[in-house]
């Protein structure tokens, strides 16, 4: 790999950059879904009756039990079978979006688990409803709780976005083969970029996260670890 | 006046003129230069696509041309998420138990590529202790299968055919076994450091693809299509074009010569104006 090989590089970063577009829009819908979902089914294995939990637990188990690819060709394929049309870029948002809501209902099932259950006796005794009390009390704590755990979760979905080619997303690794299939040379250079730009994003986003983490500090909550 | 056809141009490309016609999409894994490809404007080219949009001209449909995984091609035509597959496929008695194929409209052979001055003959790669490597799933490491592994040879087995080339030039196999076609590319990029050991002729054949039974009538429009083209000369003006010439000098033939087959709909002028541009 001398310079001559890494300057054909160069003129090719705004499509590589275009592909990585689509990996952040795919991330950004699946780490939203994943969100939504994933404090929903926490609170359910939680909080709701037996058959509910269980129902939660068993969603859970699922999208966390079959493989990512796996997944992507039932949510793509598999909605024919009903003549539903989707799109390759939809299918992909929402099989990892609700693989992801699996994993992150674990993040947050820990988080409201670690919240003593004096808590939501004495909001009772003040007078807070069972639902009132979770809203209030223990969901605010839980979910400070889980940021750190929710970064790790950032960083893993962030590079399964380029399996989403998988079902024909042109995503960043796509636009690299694209690249090398005129120029086999570019290959090993090409690869280091994509590695270059994933690990330039995981560290902005893991940044972000931070930030927040500080800004959203309650002095004393977080200090009994 | 550059401007006009460049917006009609893209209309053809990205929308496609709705002028009432069917539509058909048209399924390839466009990484595979010089049957498919992504210019660097980013326009999908190539062998297998122009010939597809030759027929689509010919025959009187409109095609959308969709980049899909190679292994995914006929798991989505098969669900109905496209009609035509045109991505190099060789005609086995596997697929064609899922798929219907068109007539073979090109014949390949596999070449066995080494390092360079390394003097190797095919002779000598299959024979017992060698380590022969190919892309997974291709007629290539089926060929080594089947006729080097039982003499001693072990086959090395890669996602994609770049990085067998990359295990090759570092040392950890012998040889890589993969169609003529990118075989004579990957001489000619690694200019200096590999060469050809020698053609195997293995005549595998390659037919367009189409769902089981060809619910749409295609298949004969396809064959139909070919012929016409194969009658007018065009079809040799394209092989012409498409197979020899670099890359960044199809790609500017190419888009000065699109509209004729895209918007004044004359394939044999499209042709020659492509063999014309090539040579310039």
């Amino acid at each position: 790999m001398d310079l001559e090989t890494w300057a054909k590089v160069v003129p090719e970063l705004p499509k590589l950059l275009q592909g990585l577009l689509v990996n952040v829009e795919i991330l950004l819908g699946l780490i939203s879904l994943g969100f939504v979902v994933g404090v929903g089914a926490a609170l359910l294995e939680v909080y709701a009756p037996r058959p509910v939990g269980f129902l939660a637990s068993a969603y859970t188990w699922f999208f966390r039990g079959v493989p990512e690819i796996v997944l992507l060709f039932l949510f793509y394929f598999g909605f024919d079978q009903f003549g539903i049309k989707i799109s390759a870029f939809l299918a992909a948002v929402l099989a990892l979006g609700f693989r992801s809501s699996a994993y992150q209902a674990q993040i947050f099932r820990g988080a409201l688990l670690s919240i003593p259950a004096g808590q939501v006796m004495a909001a009772r005794a003040l007078g807070l409803s069972r639902l009132g009390a979770i809203r209030y009390v223990v969901l605010p704590q839980a979910l400070r709780l889980s940021l750190a755990g929710w970064s790790n979760e950032f960083s893993s979905v962030l590079k399964d976005t380029t399996l989403a080619w998988g079902i024909g997303v042109v995503e960043v690794t796509r636009q690299a083969s694209y690249i090398r299939a005129t120029d086999f040379t570019l290959t090993l250079p090409l690869y280091l970029t994509v590695a270059l730009l994933f690990l330039v994003l995981t560290y902005a986003g893991n940044f972000a996260i931070g930030m927040a983490e500080k800004r959203l500090r309650v002095p004393g909550l977080e200090g009994r670890r | 006046m550059r401007a006009i056809g460049a917006v009609v141009l893209a209309a053809v490309l990205f929308g496609g003129l709705a002028l009432g016609q069917e539509k058909y999409v048209v399924l390839s894994d466009i990484a595979w230069a010089p049957f498919e490809w992504v210019s660097q404007k980013g326009f999908y080219l190539g062998f297998d696509l122009d010939v597809m949009r030759a027929i689509a001209v010919l025959e009187g449909y409109e095609i959308e041309i969709r980049d899909t995984p190679f292994d995914s091609i006929i798991p989505a035509i098969s669900a109905g998420k496209g009609d035509i597959g045109a991505s190099g496929f060789t005609i086995t008695e596997e697929r064609a138990q899922v798929i219907s194929f068109s007539v073979a409209y090109w014949e390949a052979n596999q070449a066995a590529v080494v390092r360079a001055g390394s003097g190797l003959t095919l002779e000598q790669l299959g024979a017992k202790g060698r380590k022969v490597g190919a892309q997974r799933g291709t007629t290539g490491a089926f060929w080594v299968e089947d006729n080097w592994v039982p003499k001693g040879v072990t086959l090395v087995e890669y996602e994609t055919y770049p990085e067998a080339i990359l295990d090759l030039l570092a040392g950890r196999i012998e040889a890589v076994v993969a169609d003529v076609d990118p075989s004579k590319m990957a001489v000619a990029q690694y200019k200096g450091k590999l060469e050809l050991a020698g053609v195997i002729e293995t005549g595998e054949r390659y037919g367009f693809v189409v769902r089981k039974g060809d619910p749409k009538g295609l298949l004969p429009r396809i064959e139909r299509g070919i012929a016409k083209l194969k009658a007018s000369g065009a079809w040799d003006l394209l092989i012409q074009a498409y197979f020899g010439p670099a890359l960044g000098k199809i790609e500017a033939a190419w888009e000065k010569c699109i509209p004729i087959l895209l918007v004044e709909k004359d394939p044999l002028r499209y042709a020659q104006c492509l063999v014309a541009e090539v040579n310039k």
